[in-house]
């Protein structure tokens, strides 16, 4: 099957439109005819930091790309940035707004939920933007039987 | 056990036109989205007071059954009208969310 490569905007606060990215993902995986449990690991963590971008940054972009081998998916957002990775790693570690909490996130789970479900995972940050990079790697085992 | 055997039950209302023959792996109580993203389970069905379309995200998202909104809140139009886009079943109870799963345990789900 054909490479898919696509870039998204995210705009900050429209939480109306997130999951967009993580729904037309999810399509494009069951179209190839992987497993719904691998669907279902990179749909939670396409999502996850999706909102993330939405809620805690002032924007950016998603590039989805997906071959045979790997799905990548690089977010880069516009700052402030993360002031404590290790502190945002911590399962219940949150900085959300009240805007977030009301709207039913800020759990402090997101990039937690992340890094379990990817295979690899790369955050960089300063106050110009966060850079966040997670990878699923596509084996046998990926497809429906 | 679907959806439309819990709606037997006069305690649970559907309050729009999704697919009710959809069959109930669990229930799953939460009002906090990532913690539903990441122990929730395909055709789980949701209990939550969650008002909000994002909701309907995780729904689509996970493959949720149906949603139910515990506490008899108010759903707004613009849940009601996604929801049907997505053919998900929406359904509502005066019960608190602690007492619908005890209902729903007692129900077979």
């Amino acid at each position: 099957m054909e490479s898919y490569n696509r870039v998204f905007e995210i705009e900050r606060n429209d939480i109306g439109n997130a999951g967009t990215v993580a729904s037309l993902t999810k399509r494009e995986l069951k179209k190839r005819g992987l497993s719904r449990d691998f669907v279902k690991k990179v749909t939670i963590g396409v999502y996850e930091a999706e909102i993330n971008v939405v809620i805690h940054s002032y924007g950016g972009t998603v590039e989805v790309e997906i071959n045979e081998e790997f799905i990548e998916i690089t977010y880069k957002d516009r700052g402030p940035g993360i002031e404590n990775i290790e502190n945002a790693m911590t399962e219940g570690f949150s900085t959300a707004s009240k805007y977030a909490i009301e709207n039913g996130f800020g759990a402090g789970m997101g990039l937690p939920n992340i890094k379990a479900v990817s295979d690899e995972m790369s955050l960089t940050s300063s106050k110009d933007g966060t850079n966040l990079i997670i990878k699923f790697f596509i084996h046998e085992d990926s497809y429906e039987n | 056990m679907k959806i439309k055997d819990v709606l037997n039950n006069s305690n649970f209302n559907l309050i729009n036109n999704g697919d009710t023959l959809r069959e109930i792996n669990k229930t799953f109580a939460s009002d906090l989205l990532s913690h539903v993203m990441g122990f929730a389970e395909e055709d789980d069905i949701l209990i939550t007071v969650l008002n909000n379309i994002n909701v309907l995200g995780v729904a689509s998202l996970l493959d949720f059954s149906g949603v139910i909104f515990s506490h008899n809140i108010n759903v707004n139009d613009a849940i009601i009208a996604k929801a049907n886009e997505l053919n998900i079943p929406l359904l509502r109870t005066k019960l608190s969310t602690a007492e619908a799963v005890v209902i729903l345990d007692k129900l077979g789900v």
